[in-house]
Protein backbone atom coordinates (compact mmCIF):
# COMPACT_ATOMS: atom_id res chain seq x y z
CA UNK A 1 0.00 0.00 0.00
CA UNK A 2 1.44 3.36 -0.99
CA UNK A 3 0.24 4.98 2.20
CA UNK A 4 1.96 8.37 2.00
CA UNK A 5 0.93 8.76 -1.61
CA UNK A 6 -2.73 8.23 -0.89
CA UNK A 7 -2.61 10.60 2.05
CA UNK A 8 -1.16 13.22 -0.32
CA UNK A 9 -3.96 12.61 -2.83
CA UNK A 10 -6.53 13.03 -0.08
CA UNK A 11 -4.88 16.25 1.06
CA UNK A 12 -5.12 17.57 -2.45
CA UNK A 13 -8.86 16.90 -2.59
CA UNK A 14 -9.30 18.41 0.89
CA UNK A 15 -7.50 21.58 -0.14
CA UNK A 16 -9.74 21.86 -3.15
CA UNK A 17 -12.84 21.45 -0.99
CA UNK A 18 -11.38 24.08 1.33
CA UNK A 19 -10.98 26.49 -1.58
CA UNK A 20 -14.63 25.97 -2.56
CA UNK A 21 -15.68 26.83 0.94
CA UNK A 22 -13.44 29.94 0.92
CA UNK A 23 -14.86 31.27 -2.34
CA UNK A 24 -18.43 30.53 -1.23
CA UNK A 25 -17.82 32.58 1.92
CA UNK A 26 -16.18 35.32 -0.14
CA UNK A 27 -19.15 35.63 -2.49
CA UNK A 28 -21.62 35.49 0.35
CA UNK A 29 -19.90 38.34 2.17
CA UNK A 30 -19.21 40.33 -1.01
CA UNK A 31 -22.92 40.17 -1.91
CA UNK A 32 -23.91 41.26 1.57
CA UNK A 33 -21.35 44.06 1.54
CA UNK A 34 -22.78 45.26 -1.75
CA UNK A 35 -26.44 45.02 -0.79
CA UNK A 36 -26.00 46.40 2.71
CA UNK A 37 -23.38 49.00 1.77
CA UNK A 38 -20.98 47.57 4.34
CA UNK A 39 -17.47 48.92 3.73
CA UNK A 40 -15.81 46.91 6.46
CA UNK A 41 -17.15 43.65 5.12
CA UNK A 42 -16.07 44.58 1.58
CA UNK A 43 -12.55 45.31 2.85
CA UNK A 44 -12.47 41.93 4.54
CA UNK A 45 -13.35 40.11 1.34
CA UNK A 46 -10.71 42.10 -0.54
CA UNK A 47 -7.95 41.30 1.92
CA UNK A 48 -8.95 37.62 2.21
CA UNK A 49 -8.59 36.94 -1.52
CA UNK A 50 -4.86 36.38 -1.16
CA UNK A 51 -5.67 33.26 0.87
CA UNK A 52 -7.51 31.76 -2.10
CA UNK A 53 -4.57 32.60 -4.35
CA UNK A 54 -2.21 30.90 -1.90
CA UNK A 55 -4.43 27.82 -1.70
CA UNK A 56 -4.43 27.59 -5.48
CA UNK A 57 -0.63 27.79 -5.59
CA UNK A 58 -0.45 25.08 -2.95
CA UNK A 59 -2.83 22.82 -4.88
CA UNK A 60 -0.73 23.21 -8.00
CA UNK A 61 2.48 22.46 -6.16
CA UNK A 62 0.96 19.36 -4.59
CA UNK A 63 -0.35 18.18 -7.94
CA UNK A 64 3.01 18.79 -9.57
CA UNK A 65 4.84 16.84 -6.88
CA UNK A 66 2.40 13.95 -7.16
CA UNK A 67 2.91 13.81 -10.93
CA UNK A 68 6.67 14.03 -10.61
CA UNK A 69 7.12 11.54 -7.78
CA UNK A 70 4.24 9.08 -7.82
CA UNK A 71 3.35 8.56 -11.48
CA UNK A 72 -0.38 8.37 -10.72
CA UNK A 73 -2.62 6.40 -13.11
CA UNK A 74 -6.35 5.90 -13.69
CA UNK A 75 -8.57 7.55 -11.04
CA UNK A 76 -5.55 8.94 -9.23
CA UNK A 77 -4.28 10.58 -12.39
CA UNK A 78 -7.71 12.04 -13.12
CA UNK A 79 -7.86 13.39 -9.57
CA UNK A 80 -4.57 15.22 -10.04
CA UNK A 81 -5.51 16.58 -13.47
CA UNK A 82 -8.94 17.65 -12.27
CA UNK A 83 -7.42 19.32 -9.22
CA UNK A 84 -5.13 21.46 -11.39
CA UNK A 85 -8.06 22.65 -13.50
CA UNK A 86 -10.50 23.01 -10.63
CA UNK A 87 -8.02 25.01 -8.57
CA UNK A 88 -7.79 27.52 -11.39
CA UNK A 89 -11.59 27.79 -11.65
CA UNK A 90 -11.88 28.25 -7.90
CA UNK A 91 -9.26 30.97 -7.91
CA UNK A 92 -11.22 32.78 -10.62
CA UNK A 93 -14.34 32.48 -8.48
CA UNK A 94 -12.44 34.13 -5.65
CA UNK A 95 -11.40 36.94 -8.00
CA UNK A 96 -14.99 37.48 -9.11
CA UNK A 97 -16.11 37.79 -5.49
CA UNK A 98 -13.24 40.25 -5.09
CA UNK A 99 -14.58 42.33 -8.00
CA UNK A 100 -18.00 42.51 -6.36
CA UNK A 101 -16.43 43.62 -3.08
CA UNK A 102 -14.35 46.25 -4.90
CA UNK A 103 -17.46 47.64 -6.59
CA UNK A 104 -19.07 47.98 -3.17
CA UNK A 105 -15.98 49.78 -1.87
CA UNK A 106 -15.72 52.07 -4.91
CA UNK A 107 -19.24 53.45 -4.55
CA UNK A 108 -19.24 53.64 -0.77
CA UNK A 109 -21.07 55.31 0.97
CA UNK A 110 -23.50 55.21 -1.95
CA UNK A 111 -25.08 51.85 -2.80
CA UNK A 112 -23.83 50.31 -6.03
CA UNK A 113 -27.20 49.04 -7.07
CA UNK A 114 -30.42 50.93 -7.74
CA UNK A 115 -33.30 49.49 -5.74
CA UNK A 116 -34.95 48.21 -8.91
CA UNK A 117 -32.32 45.47 -9.41
CA UNK A 118 -31.44 44.65 -5.78
CA UNK A 119 -33.67 41.63 -5.62
CA UNK A 120 -32.11 40.10 -8.75
CA UNK A 121 -28.65 40.39 -7.26
CA UNK A 122 -29.83 39.10 -3.95
CA UNK A 123 -31.07 35.98 -5.69
CA UNK A 124 -28.06 35.61 -7.99
CA UNK A 125 -25.81 35.88 -4.94
CA UNK A 126 -27.79 33.24 -3.12
CA UNK A 127 -27.73 30.78 -6.01
CA UNK A 128 -24.06 31.42 -6.78
CA UNK A 129 -23.04 30.76 -3.18
CA UNK A 130 -25.17 27.65 -3.12
CA UNK A 131 -23.44 26.39 -6.27
CA UNK A 132 -20.02 26.87 -4.68
CA UNK A 133 -21.16 24.99 -1.56
CA UNK A 134 -22.52 22.20 -3.76
CA UNK A 135 -19.22 22.06 -5.60
CA UNK A 136 -17.52 21.62 -2.24
CA UNK A 137 -19.81 18.70 -1.46
CA UNK A 138 -19.21 17.16 -4.87
CA UNK A 139 -15.44 17.36 -4.32
CA UNK A 140 -15.86 15.65 -0.95
CA UNK A 141 -18.35 12.99 -1.98
CA UNK A 142 -17.57 12.50 -5.70
CA UNK A 143 -21.32 12.34 -6.17
CA UNK A 144 -21.95 12.45 -9.91
CA UNK A 145 -25.68 13.08 -9.57
CA UNK A 146 -25.09 16.05 -7.29
CA UNK A 147 -22.61 17.36 -9.87
CA UNK A 148 -25.34 17.27 -12.49
CA UNK A 149 -27.71 19.23 -10.23
CA UNK A 150 -25.19 22.06 -10.20
CA UNK A 151 -25.52 22.29 -13.94
CA UNK A 152 -29.29 22.76 -13.80
CA UNK A 153 -29.08 25.24 -10.89
CA UNK A 154 -26.68 27.30 -12.96
CA UNK A 155 -29.48 27.88 -15.47
CA UNK A 156 -31.24 30.06 -12.89
CA UNK A 157 -28.24 32.39 -12.72
CA UNK A 158 -28.12 32.57 -16.52
CA UNK A 159 -31.84 33.47 -16.62
CA UNK A 160 -31.40 36.25 -14.08
CA UNK A 161 -28.32 37.51 -15.91
CA UNK A 162 -30.25 37.69 -19.17
CA UNK A 163 -33.21 39.36 -17.51
CA UNK A 164 -30.96 42.13 -16.13
CA UNK A 165 -30.25 43.23 -19.68
CA UNK A 166 -33.89 43.86 -20.40
CA UNK A 167 -34.08 45.96 -17.25
CA UNK A 168 -31.05 48.05 -18.20
CA UNK A 169 -32.06 48.43 -21.82
CA UNK A 170 -35.43 49.83 -20.83
CA UNK A 171 -35.85 53.33 -22.30
CA UNK A 172 -37.14 54.45 -18.94
CA UNK A 173 -33.95 53.37 -17.09
CA UNK A 174 -33.55 56.34 -14.79
CA UNK A 175 -30.20 55.68 -13.12
CA UNK A 176 -27.72 56.86 -15.72
CA UNK A 177 -24.92 55.25 -17.68
CA UNK A 178 -22.48 54.68 -14.78
CA UNK A 179 -25.04 52.68 -12.90
CA UNK A 180 -25.96 50.70 -16.00
CA UNK A 181 -22.31 49.80 -16.46
CA UNK A 182 -22.04 48.70 -12.84
CA UNK A 183 -25.12 46.54 -13.10
CA UNK A 184 -23.94 44.99 -16.37
CA UNK A 185 -20.52 44.13 -15.01
CA UNK A 186 -21.79 42.85 -11.68
CA UNK A 187 -24.37 40.67 -13.40
CA UNK A 188 -21.57 39.26 -15.53
CA UNK A 189 -19.44 38.55 -12.44
CA UNK A 190 -22.17 36.39 -10.93
CA UNK A 191 -22.83 34.62 -14.18
CA UNK A 192 -19.12 33.80 -14.59
CA UNK A 193 -18.81 32.73 -10.98
CA UNK A 194 -21.65 30.23 -11.38
CA UNK A 195 -20.16 28.97 -14.63
CA UNK A 196 -16.86 28.23 -12.93
CA UNK A 197 -18.70 26.31 -10.21
CA UNK A 198 -20.24 24.17 -12.95
CA UNK A 199 -16.78 23.63 -14.43
CA UNK A 200 -15.45 22.43 -11.06
CA UNK A 201 -18.35 19.99 -10.78
CA UNK A 202 -17.68 18.70 -14.29
CA UNK A 203 -14.07 18.04 -13.39
CA UNK A 204 -15.27 15.86 -10.55
CA UNK A 205 -17.53 13.94 -12.92
CA UNK A 206 -14.41 13.35 -15.00
CA UNK A 207 -12.59 11.99 -11.94
CA UNK A 208 -15.34 9.46 -11.35
CA UNK A 209 -16.34 8.46 -14.87
CA UNK A 210 -13.19 9.10 -16.89
CA UNK A 211 -15.24 10.96 -19.47
CA UNK A 212 -13.60 14.17 -20.58
CA UNK A 213 -15.83 17.07 -19.61
CA UNK A 214 -17.31 19.32 -22.24
CA UNK A 215 -17.21 17.00 -25.23
CA UNK A 216 -20.95 16.90 -25.46
CA UNK A 217 -23.13 18.79 -23.05
CA UNK A 218 -25.59 15.87 -23.08
CA UNK A 219 -23.04 13.67 -21.35
CA UNK A 220 -23.00 15.69 -18.19
CA UNK B 1 6.58 -13.58 -40.00
CA UNK B 2 4.71 -12.36 -36.96
CA UNK B 3 2.11 -14.86 -35.82
CA UNK B 4 -1.18 -14.48 -34.05
CA UNK B 5 -1.79 -16.42 -30.86
CA UNK B 6 -5.18 -17.52 -29.64
CA UNK B 7 -5.56 -18.99 -26.16
CA UNK B 8 -8.79 -20.73 -25.26
CA UNK B 9 -9.83 -21.78 -21.74
CA UNK B 10 -6.34 -22.63 -20.65
CA UNK B 11 -5.84 -24.31 -17.25
CA UNK B 12 -2.26 -24.78 -16.14
CA UNK B 13 -1.23 -27.44 -13.63
CA UNK B 14 1.84 -28.31 -11.61
CA UNK B 15 1.02 -31.96 -10.98
CA UNK B 16 -2.39 -31.82 -9.24
CA UNK B 17 -2.09 -28.16 -8.32
CA UNK B 18 -4.11 -25.85 -10.56
CA UNK B 19 -1.86 -22.81 -10.88
CA UNK B 20 -3.73 -20.78 -13.49
CA UNK B 21 -7.34 -21.16 -14.51
CA UNK B 22 -9.47 -20.30 -17.49
CA UNK B 23 -7.25 -18.00 -19.52
CA UNK B 24 -8.58 -16.94 -22.90
CA UNK B 25 -6.96 -14.22 -24.96
CA UNK B 26 -5.98 -13.26 -28.46
CA UNK B 27 -2.53 -11.88 -29.05
CA UNK B 28 -2.32 -9.88 -32.25
CA UNK B 29 0.67 -10.08 -34.55
CA UNK B 30 3.01 -7.11 -34.75
CA UNK B 31 1.97 -5.82 -31.36
CA UNK B 32 3.36 -5.86 -27.84
CA UNK B 33 1.22 -7.46 -25.18
CA UNK B 34 2.28 -6.87 -21.58
CA UNK B 35 1.25 -9.17 -18.76
CA UNK B 36 1.25 -7.62 -15.31
CA UNK B 37 0.19 -8.80 -11.88
CA UNK B 38 1.54 -9.61 -8.44
CA UNK B 39 4.19 -12.29 -7.87
CA UNK B 40 2.85 -15.80 -7.91
CA UNK B 41 -0.25 -14.99 -9.95
CA UNK B 42 0.90 -17.23 -12.79
CA UNK B 43 1.80 -14.76 -15.50
CA UNK B 44 5.29 -16.24 -16.06
CA UNK B 45 3.83 -19.72 -15.89
CA UNK B 46 1.30 -18.71 -18.51
CA UNK B 47 4.04 -17.22 -20.69
CA UNK B 48 5.93 -20.51 -20.57
CA UNK B 49 2.93 -22.45 -21.79
CA UNK B 50 2.93 -20.38 -24.97
CA UNK B 51 6.10 -22.08 -26.23
CA UNK B 52 5.64 -25.35 -24.38
CA UNK B 53 8.37 -24.70 -21.87
CA UNK B 54 6.02 -25.22 -18.95
CA UNK B 55 5.99 -28.97 -19.51
CA UNK B 56 9.75 -29.10 -18.89
CA UNK B 57 8.81 -29.08 -15.19
CA UNK B 58 8.11 -32.69 -14.12
CA UNK B 59 4.36 -33.47 -14.08
CA UNK B 60 3.45 -30.03 -15.34
CA UNK B 61 0.65 -29.94 -17.88
CA UNK B 62 -2.09 -27.84 -19.40
CA UNK B 63 -5.73 -28.19 -20.36
CA UNK B 64 -7.24 -26.05 -23.08
CA UNK B 65 -6.07 -24.83 -26.45
CA UNK B 66 -3.38 -22.56 -27.80
CA UNK B 67 -3.30 -21.78 -31.49
CA UNK B 68 -0.53 -20.02 -33.36
CA UNK B 69 -2.26 -18.78 -36.47
CA UNK B 70 -4.10 -22.03 -37.32
CA UNK B 71 -1.68 -24.43 -35.74
CA UNK B 72 -2.76 -26.16 -32.53
CA UNK B 73 0.41 -25.93 -30.42
CA UNK B 74 -0.69 -28.77 -28.16
CA UNK B 75 -2.09 -30.90 -30.97
CA UNK B 76 -1.07 -34.53 -31.29
CA UNK B 77 2.20 -35.01 -33.06
CA UNK B 78 3.37 -31.43 -32.54
CA UNK B 79 7.06 -31.40 -31.65
CA UNK B 80 7.62 -29.08 -28.65
CA UNK B 81 11.10 -28.29 -29.95
CA UNK B 82 9.71 -26.93 -33.18
CA UNK B 83 7.25 -24.82 -31.18
CA UNK B 84 10.14 -23.35 -29.19
CA UNK B 85 11.95 -22.60 -32.42
CA UNK B 86 8.95 -20.69 -33.71
CA UNK B 87 8.35 -18.93 -30.38
CA UNK B 88 11.55 -17.52 -28.93
CA UNK B 89 12.12 -16.55 -25.34
CA UNK B 90 14.22 -14.01 -23.49
CA UNK B 91 14.64 -14.41 -19.76
CA UNK B 92 14.99 -12.15 -16.77
CA UNK B 93 18.70 -12.73 -16.31
CA UNK B 94 20.75 -12.49 -19.48
CA UNK B 95 21.96 -16.04 -20.16
CA UNK B 96 24.41 -16.09 -23.05
CA UNK B 97 26.21 -19.40 -23.40
CA UNK B 98 29.19 -18.58 -21.20
CA UNK B 99 31.89 -20.44 -23.09
CA UNK B 100 30.79 -19.28 -26.53
CA UNK B 101 31.90 -16.16 -28.38
CA UNK B 102 29.48 -13.41 -29.24
CA UNK B 103 29.31 -14.76 -32.78
CA UNK B 104 28.71 -18.33 -31.68
CA UNK B 105 26.00 -17.26 -29.25
CA UNK B 106 23.97 -15.76 -32.07
CA UNK B 107 24.80 -18.64 -34.43
CA UNK B 108 23.97 -21.33 -31.87
CA UNK B 109 20.28 -21.56 -32.66
CA UNK B 110 20.92 -21.54 -36.37
CA UNK B 111 23.45 -24.34 -36.12
CA UNK B 112 21.03 -26.42 -34.08
CA UNK B 113 18.17 -25.87 -36.45
CA UNK B 114 19.73 -26.20 -39.86
CA UNK B 115 22.17 -28.95 -40.60
CA UNK B 116 24.03 -27.21 -43.38
CA UNK B 117 24.54 -23.52 -43.65
CA UNK B 118 27.25 -21.72 -45.58
CA UNK B 119 29.72 -19.65 -43.63
CA UNK B 120 28.87 -16.53 -45.65
CA UNK B 121 25.13 -16.99 -45.03
CA UNK B 122 25.77 -17.54 -41.35
CA UNK B 123 27.92 -14.39 -41.20
CA UNK B 124 25.14 -12.44 -42.79
CA UNK B 125 22.46 -13.80 -40.45
CA UNK B 126 24.58 -13.12 -37.37
CA UNK B 127 25.18 -9.57 -38.50
CA UNK B 128 21.54 -9.01 -39.33
CA UNK B 129 20.42 -10.38 -35.97
CA UNK B 130 22.94 -8.28 -34.07
CA UNK B 131 21.86 -5.21 -36.04
CA UNK B 132 18.21 -5.93 -35.27
CA UNK B 133 19.13 -6.20 -31.62
CA UNK B 134 20.92 -2.81 -31.82
CA UNK B 135 24.14 -4.47 -30.73
CA UNK B 136 26.14 -4.71 -33.95
CA UNK B 137 27.98 -1.38 -33.67
CA UNK B 138 29.11 -2.21 -30.14
CA UNK B 139 30.45 -5.71 -30.84
CA UNK B 140 31.37 -5.90 -34.53
CA UNK B 141 35.09 -5.63 -33.74
CA UNK B 142 35.08 -8.34 -31.08
CA UNK B 143 32.75 -11.03 -32.37
CA UNK B 144 35.11 -13.75 -31.22
CA UNK B 145 35.29 -12.56 -27.63
CA UNK B 146 33.14 -14.38 -25.05
CA UNK B 147 29.56 -13.21 -24.75
CA UNK B 148 29.91 -13.25 -20.99
CA UNK B 149 32.35 -10.33 -21.24
CA UNK B 150 29.60 -7.92 -22.27
CA UNK B 151 27.70 -5.66 -19.88
CA UNK B 152 24.34 -6.87 -18.55
CA UNK B 153 22.38 -4.76 -21.00
CA UNK B 154 24.55 -5.88 -23.90
CA UNK B 155 24.20 -9.52 -22.82
CA UNK B 156 20.44 -9.13 -22.81
CA UNK B 157 20.51 -7.69 -26.31
CA UNK B 158 22.79 -10.57 -27.30
CA UNK B 159 20.13 -12.97 -26.02
CA UNK B 160 17.53 -11.11 -28.05
CA UNK B 161 19.79 -11.36 -31.11
CA UNK B 162 20.12 -15.10 -30.46
CA UNK B 163 16.36 -15.44 -30.10
CA UNK B 164 15.56 -13.60 -33.32
CA UNK B 165 18.38 -15.21 -35.34
CA UNK B 166 16.16 -18.23 -35.97
CA UNK B 167 13.44 -15.86 -37.17
CA UNK B 168 10.66 -16.88 -34.83
CA UNK B 169 7.07 -15.72 -35.26
CA UNK B 170 6.68 -14.77 -31.65
CA UNK B 171 9.04 -13.42 -29.03
CA UNK B 172 8.33 -14.02 -25.36
CA UNK B 173 10.09 -11.90 -22.76
CA UNK B 174 10.01 -12.74 -19.09
CA UNK B 175 10.94 -9.59 -17.18
CA UNK B 176 13.71 -8.84 -19.63
CA UNK B 177 14.77 -5.61 -17.94
CA UNK B 178 14.47 -6.34 -14.25
CA UNK B 179 18.21 -7.02 -13.93
CA UNK B 180 19.19 -3.98 -15.99
CA UNK B 181 19.91 -0.32 -15.23
CA UNK B 182 17.61 2.39 -16.65
CA UNK B 183 19.82 3.10 -19.67
CA UNK B 184 20.00 -0.56 -20.71
CA UNK B 185 16.29 -0.84 -19.98
CA UNK B 186 15.59 2.03 -22.33
CA UNK B 187 17.73 0.38 -25.01
CA UNK B 188 15.70 -2.84 -24.68
CA UNK B 189 12.42 -0.94 -24.72
CA UNK B 190 13.44 0.96 -27.85
CA UNK B 191 14.45 -2.36 -29.38
CA UNK B 192 11.09 -3.91 -28.53
CA UNK B 193 9.29 -1.07 -30.28
CA UNK B 194 11.44 -1.63 -33.36
CA UNK B 195 11.01 -5.40 -33.29
CA UNK B 196 7.25 -5.25 -33.09
CA UNK B 197 7.04 -4.39 -36.78
CA UNK B 198 8.30 -7.93 -37.48
CA UNK B 199 7.33 -9.95 -34.44
CA UNK B 200 4.54 -10.65 -32.03
CA UNK B 201 5.91 -9.75 -28.61
CA UNK B 202 4.59 -10.84 -25.25
CA UNK B 203 6.31 -9.43 -22.20
CA UNK B 204 5.88 -10.22 -18.53
CA UNK B 205 6.90 -7.26 -16.41
CA UNK B 206 6.68 -6.08 -12.84
CA UNK B 207 7.39 -2.58 -14.01
CA UNK B 208 3.99 -1.09 -14.69
CA UNK B 209 5.47 2.03 -16.22
CA UNK B 210 7.30 -0.23 -18.63
CA UNK B 211 4.05 -1.94 -19.57
CA UNK B 212 2.47 1.48 -20.05
CA UNK B 213 5.40 2.73 -22.14
CA UNK B 214 5.88 -0.13 -24.56
CA UNK B 215 2.78 -2.26 -24.84
CA UNK B 216 -0.30 -1.95 -27.04
CA UNK B 217 -2.35 -4.33 -24.96
CA UNK B 218 -2.06 -5.07 -21.24
CA UNK B 219 -3.37 -8.11 -19.44
CA UNK B 220 -3.74 -8.14 -15.66
CA UNK B 221 -3.33 -11.46 -13.85
CA UNK B 222 -4.29 -11.91 -10.23
CA UNK B 223 -4.81 -14.67 -7.70
CA UNK B 224 -8.47 -15.39 -7.09
CA UNK B 225 -7.59 -15.77 -3.41
CA UNK B 226 -5.05 -17.30 -1.07
CA UNK B 227 -4.28 -20.85 -2.23
CA UNK B 228 -6.49 -20.35 -5.28
CA UNK B 229 -5.40 -20.36 -8.89
CA UNK B 230 -4.30 -17.29 -10.79
CA UNK B 231 -6.57 -15.88 -13.48
CA UNK B 232 -6.60 -13.30 -16.21
CA UNK B 233 -8.70 -10.55 -14.66
CA UNK B 234 -8.77 -8.08 -17.52
CA UNK B 235 -7.09 -7.54 -20.84
CA UNK B 236 -7.56 -4.43 -22.92
CA UNK B 237 -5.77 -1.68 -24.76
CA UNK B 238 -2.97 -0.33 -22.60
CA UNK B 239 -4.37 3.21 -22.64
CA UNK B 240 -7.67 1.85 -21.35
CA UNK B 241 -6.05 -0.26 -18.62
CA UNK B 242 -4.02 2.68 -17.30
CA UNK B 243 -6.77 5.30 -17.61
CA UNK B 244 -10.13 3.67 -17.04
CA UNK B 245 -9.80 -0.06 -16.34
CA UNK B 246 -13.10 -1.93 -16.13
CA UNK B 247 -12.20 -4.01 -13.13
CA UNK B 248 -11.65 -2.61 -9.65
CA UNK B 249 -8.91 -5.13 -8.88
CA UNK B 250 -7.02 -3.88 -11.93
CA UNK B 251 -7.35 -0.27 -10.83
CA UNK B 252 -6.27 -1.14 -7.29
CA UNK B 253 -3.21 -2.94 -8.60
CA UNK B 254 -2.02 -0.28 -11.04
CA UNK B 255 -2.68 2.47 -8.48
CA UNK B 256 -0.73 0.66 -5.79
CA UNK B 257 -3.81 -0.04 -3.66
CA UNK B 258 -3.05 -3.61 -2.75
CA UNK B 259 -1.31 -5.67 -0.11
Amino acid sequence: MREAYHVELENLANNLAGMSSQVADAMERATRAMLEVDLELAEQVISDDVKVDDARAECEEQAYALLALQAPVATDLRTVLAAIHAAESLERMGDLALHVAKAARRRHPEPVLPDAVRSYFSEMGEVAVRLARQAEQVIKTRDVDAARTIESDDDRVDDLHRHLFTVIMDKEWPHGVASAVDVTLLGRFYERYADHAVSVARRMVFVVTGKMPGYTSDDI
Amino acid sequence: MAKRIEVKDLDIYYDKFLAVQGVSMTIQPRSITALIGPSGCGKSTFLRTLNRMHELVPNARVDGKIFMDDEDLYGPGVDPVSVRREIGMVFQRPNPFPTMSIYENVAAGLRLNSTRIKKADLDELVERSLRSANLWEEVKDRLNRPGSGLSGGQQQRLCIARAIAVQPGVLLMDEPCSALDPISTQAIEDLMLELKSDYTIVIVTHNMQQAARVSDVTGFFNLRGVGQPGELVEIDETTKIFSTPSNKATEDYISGRFG
